[in-house]
Order: C-alpha cells, then structure tokens, then sequence
C-alpha cells in the first residue's frame, strides 16, 4: 500500500488533489481511498487530505500519521506547527515540496528523513491556469511519485474529477495541460526502504474531564496577531508613497484591519498578518498599489 | 419620533475613526465582505460592548486560544444568541442597580449572526426579544447561504443564484427557485425603534446609521450586505466592488426605518443588474452556455416591483 498525504491551504484544492490520485489509481485497476481534513471550512487555513492506493483491500482508515509519500503545496506551512507537514515522515517518505528551493536547501533547514524533491507548481499554474488553484498539479506529482499511475489515467481522472465539480471545460484543459507538465518534471524517484511503516491501530481511550475544558475562555485581547496570517499571501500589496494623495479609501476598507495611518496620514501595511486579498488595490482610486508576487526566504 | 443627527455626522473617509476594534489574524476568509462590514460597525460602536456571537462564518473569528477583540465576545449556538443578549442585558441591569456595575461601565449588547441564523434557525427568538423591546444591537451578515458549512442554500439565497444544494441544471436550469426572504420586513412589521440595511461598500452611510442608531432605547437591527469570495465565487479583490453594483443596480437597498416608518438612504442609478450578476460564478449557469433570459428577467421585475412604489416611474432596469 502507498499512503499519500497532501498538506495545503483552503481553497488550493487539496481535497480534490488526493480524489484524483484516488480515481486515477482506481483506473489503473488499484482499490483507492481518499478523505480530506479540515476544521470549520474557510480559505487560507491549513488543510490536509489522504489516498491510500493498494493492490488489496485497505482496511484501515482515518488519519495518515507514517505518509509513504508528502505533498507541501504551500511552503508557508513548513514553519507553522499547527500544520505539523513532518509528522511521522520516515527513512521511506519522500517529501515533495512546492517552492523554488532546491532538495538540499530543504534538507539544510528541517534536517527530515527521507528523500525530498522540490517544485515550483505555483509558477506552471499560474503560467498554464492564471489561477493559483494546485489541485491538478499536486495530484501530478503524487501521481508521478506513486510510480502506479500513468499519464493517461492521470488526464482521465482530473478531467472526470473537474467535471464533477462543474469546472468550465476550457479550464478543465488548462488544468490537464499544467498536471501533464508537472508529471513530467517530477523526477521518477522511488522508496529505497521497501518496508512501509504499519499504522498503529490501537485506540485512545479517552478520560472524562470536567466542563471547564469542553468551554474554554481566553482571557488576552486581540491575541489573534500572533497567528500571523501573512503566510496566507500569494501576491503583496505595495503602495507607492510617493503618489499617494492620503485619500484613505484603502485603510477604509481593508477587512482585516491591516491597513494603518502613519503620523503623517500615509498608509501602512501589516505584512505579517495582511491575507493579500487586494481590496486595496481595487479601491485605490488613483491606482499606485502594485501587486508583487511573494517570492519567500526561508 | 424626533431624530437629532447630531452636527458631527460622518462625511467623508476622514471622520472614520483610526481604532481598530478587531485585531488582524483571524481565521475569516481572505477579502470577507462581511468582516469588513463588522469592522466598520465596531469603529462606531466602539470598546465598550460585548458580542453575542450565533454559530455561523463568524465563529472562525475566535478560535480558541485567539480572540481578536478588544471587547468581550460569547458564543451561542444559532437558535439562540437573541435569548444570549436578553440574558446578558438583564445581568447588567441587574449588577447597575445592586452598584456592582458603574453605569459608566455599561456595555452594548450585540448579536451577530449569519443570514442562515437570522431568518431561518435563529428567527423565533428574535421575533421574541423584538415583542420583548430588548435594548441590544442586532447585526446581520448577509452573504446569501451557509457559508462556513459549504455554501448550502438559506431562505436569504436569491432566486436565480448556485449553492451547493440549488445547483443549476436538469429541471432546475435556473439554479434557486425560491426568492429571498425578505427579513426586513419581518422585523419592520414589530416596528423596533431603529433598523437599517448597510453595505461594506458605503462606509459613510454605514457609520451614520450606526451613529444614529445610538440614541433609541430598544432593539437596533442591521442587516449587512456580505459578498462572499469563496462562496460567490469572485476574485478576493472584488468584494467591495461586487457590494457597490448590488447598490447601484438597486438589487441591495440602502435603507432605514425608524419605528416602522421607511426611507432610501441611497438612490441606486440602476445599472444593468446584468453588471452585478456576470461578475460572480454563482450566475455563471444564467450567462453560459445559453443566456436564461426569463430568469434574468425575472430577477429585473423584482427589482422594478421593490422600488416603483417607492420612486413610482416607469420600469427601472433596462428590460431589453
């Protein structure tokens, strides 16, 4: 059996990742399994989703705690530790990570085990699709890496999984044409350690607390800042001083109260914690916001 | 009814006040319409309140251990944050009287809540606290569906429109077949001292409202407009524009009643609904592959039959 499991962010379509890795194993004559895991839904918080793929019956379920293979679509989420990308990656995983680093940049940084590829998907979706949706892309590599699937069910897979979620077929084409790339580039590598590690099985039993912890309180004030949530950022708000005339119409609208005046009444942005929505472009009405893709160092 | 705007009322982005209510961080949608129109609100409202928070998109604004209020926020399920507030009104009323509660450290109730909590789960118990003349603020965010769940169908969605339990096709090709509740008639029919409709993308006419809103005793209702990038599907950028063409093009009324008694606060220049409509997918079905004429039509009469009465001229959205 292969387990695979995808790390990502709301609405970079992990979810449908490991769905087409599960139907296209399935057309290559494999029994598949796949689920996603989130919280209460949003766009921009960490995700995760499982295949399993096997020649026999699988039956176990839940969580992939010991991951054969790891998809990282969103780099941002190596250091966040909610996200946990590392658990229980072992001598046998390999780690594929999207981010124009090399293997060995990763590897002098986390010091994993395993083998560790890297990709940059965000810059062929957004060259093929315009859309920085990874779905496609992530379940390529997957794919690539499970040395089961083949570019033929592959392309079968992601046009029947689209489809079903209505995706206009002039995307869907799109979409094909940037997971076909993506599988070409994803180095044909496989597990030296032939030994997968088993699941453990065994249940957690669960003690009564008391109801003090099933309603918890918090107590600090606007703690949320420390969550940081300019990780969420693909494209970065910049505003040319120089031509901006304080009309406000940015701070004004900001949702996530990341825009402030300085002294002087010009605009400044939070960039630890601005999602990169861009309202503030849009409503700059003299337009000296520039978007500027975040190329991270880490 | 006398009503005293007071002299200093909002004019411009200049009198929008520097503090900030809610921190940033939250777990809320990059580009949330309705976050945004919460922000504004809180600017007006100021510290001294506490939020009665109705399950629904806005839970995700505290999760534990983060909160990013400066103010105090509950939790309810939705059936019951208006039972929250009248309880949370009478504790204060209570502690004032006994002086364990200076009554300058009185606080401003608010309930907050979703369209799905408002005018389905959540409406009895705010059709009890308005008989009730409870002084608490009410804020709707109108983003038209159960968002937080996965964009499932409300008695708010919009006849026309895509969820994911009204979607488009076989003998149903123009997606929503019901028309959207109008919840604030509902309320205006229990004739509360103030209520009003805002909009993320009117800044000044939202903090007026609320600024008014402040001098009555009594229940306070709003509801916001609250485009919903992933739920509509637009671009994060957009949900302060998508929010002025549902004003302009009349499909949004800005308005406010004040004991019952109606007014516009904004006259829409009627743009082509068609304009507000192609730039969300959730209409995508009424524009490809063929144009659903008759459901468009149907969405421009609504919009004639809501605002002749009130500006009695011929047909407002260009019929052709």
């Amino acid at each position: 059996m292969k387990r695979i499991r995808f790390h990502g962010r709301g609405g970079q379509g992990m979810k449908t990742a490991s769905r087409i890795v599960g139907t296209a194993s399935f057309l290559e004559g494999y029994i598949a399994q796949d689920c996603p895991v989130y919280g209460a839904e949003r766009r921009g918080a960490p995700i995760q989703a499982y295949t399993r793929v096997s020649k026999n019956p699988i039956l176990e379920r839940g969580v992939i705690v010991h991951p054969d293979i790891t998809i990282i679509a969103d780099e941002t989420l190596l250091d966040d530790r909610t996200a946990n990308v590392f658990q229980g990656v072992y001598g046998g995983t390999i780690t594929m990570i999207n981010t124009h680093y090399s293997s060995a940049h990763v590897r002098e940084r986390f010091g994993i085990s395993g083998k560790i590829v890297t990709l940059d998907m965000t810059d062929i979706v957004l060259t093929q699709i315009g859309k920085p949706v990874l779905s496609s892309v992530a379940a390529a590599s997957a794919s690539k890496l499970t040395g089961m699937v083949t570019r033929q069910s592959l392309k079968e897979a992601i046009v029947r999984e689209l489809f079903s979620v209505d995706i206009p077929k002039e995307v869907v084409k799109k979409n094909v044409e940037a997971a076909l790339i993506c599988f070409d580039r994803t180095p044909d590598i496989h597990i030296d350690h032939s030994e997968p590690m088993k699941e453990d099985n065994t249940f957690v039993k669960l003690e009564y607390s008391g109801p003090y912890l099933g309603t918890p309180s918090t107590y600090a004030r606007g703690n949320t800042v420390l969550k940081k949530t300019g990780n969420w950022r693909l494209f970065k708000p910049v505003i040319d001083h120089e031509r901006c005339s304080r009309c406000r119409a940015c701070f004004v609208h900001c949702p996530h109260s990341c825009i402030s005046l300085d002294t002087a009444g010009y605009p400044r942005i939070d960039y630890e914690n601005c999602k990169g929505c861009l309202i503030c472009l849009e409503e700059c009405p003299k337009k000296v916001i520039l978007k500027k893709r975040e190329v991270r160092e880490w | 009814m006398n009503v005293n705007m007071e002299k200093s009322a909002y004019e411009n982005f200049k009198d929008i006040s520097q503090d900030e209510h809610i921190a940033p961080g939250t777990a809320l949608c990059s580009g949330c319409g309705g976050l945004l129109a919460l922000r504004l609100a809180l600017k007006v409202l100021g510290e001294n309140v506490v939020i009665v928070n109705a399950a629904g998109c806005f839970t995700l604004l505290s999760v534990y251990p983060f909160n990013p209020f400066r103010s105090s926020w509950m939790y309810t399920a939705m059936a019951c944050a208006p039972a929250g507030a009248q309880g949370i009104r009478d504790a204060l009323d209570i502690l004032i009287k006994k002086g364990k509660v200076k009554k300058e450290d009185d606080l401003k109730v608010v309930v907050l809540t979703g369209d799905g909590t408002a005018n389905d789960i959540g409406l009895q118990a705010t059709s009890a606290v308005l008989q009730r003349n409870l002084d608490f603020y009410y804020l709707c965010y109108d983003n038209e569906a159960y968002s937080n769940t996965g964009f499932q169908m409300s008695s708010a969605t919009p006849f026309g429109s895509k969820t994911n339990t009204s979607v488009p096709g076989g003998v149903n090709p123009g997606g929503t077949a019901q028309k959207k509740k109008d919840l604030f008639e509902i309320w205006r029919a229990h004739k509360p001292p103030y209520m009003a409709t805002i909009a993320p993308s009117h800044p000044v006419d939202l903090s007026n409202k609320f600024k008014k809103a402040a001098q009555f005793k009594g229940p306070k209702l709003f509801i916001t407009f609250a485009p919903c990038p992933s739920g509509w599907s637009f671009d994060d950028s957009k949900s302060v524009e998508i929010s002025k063409l549902a004003v302009q093009t009349g499909i949004w009324p800005l308005k406010e009643a004040i004991c019952g008694e109606l007014s516009h606060t904004v006259i829409p220049k009627f743009k082509p609904v068609e304009t507000y409509l192609v730039a969300q997918e959730r209409y995508d079905h009424l524009f490809h592959p063929v144009k659903q004429v008759d459901v468009i039509r149907v969405i421009k009469e609504d919009i004639d039959h809501y605002w002749q009465p009130y500006l009695g001229v011929e047909p407002l959205q260009d019929q052709s």
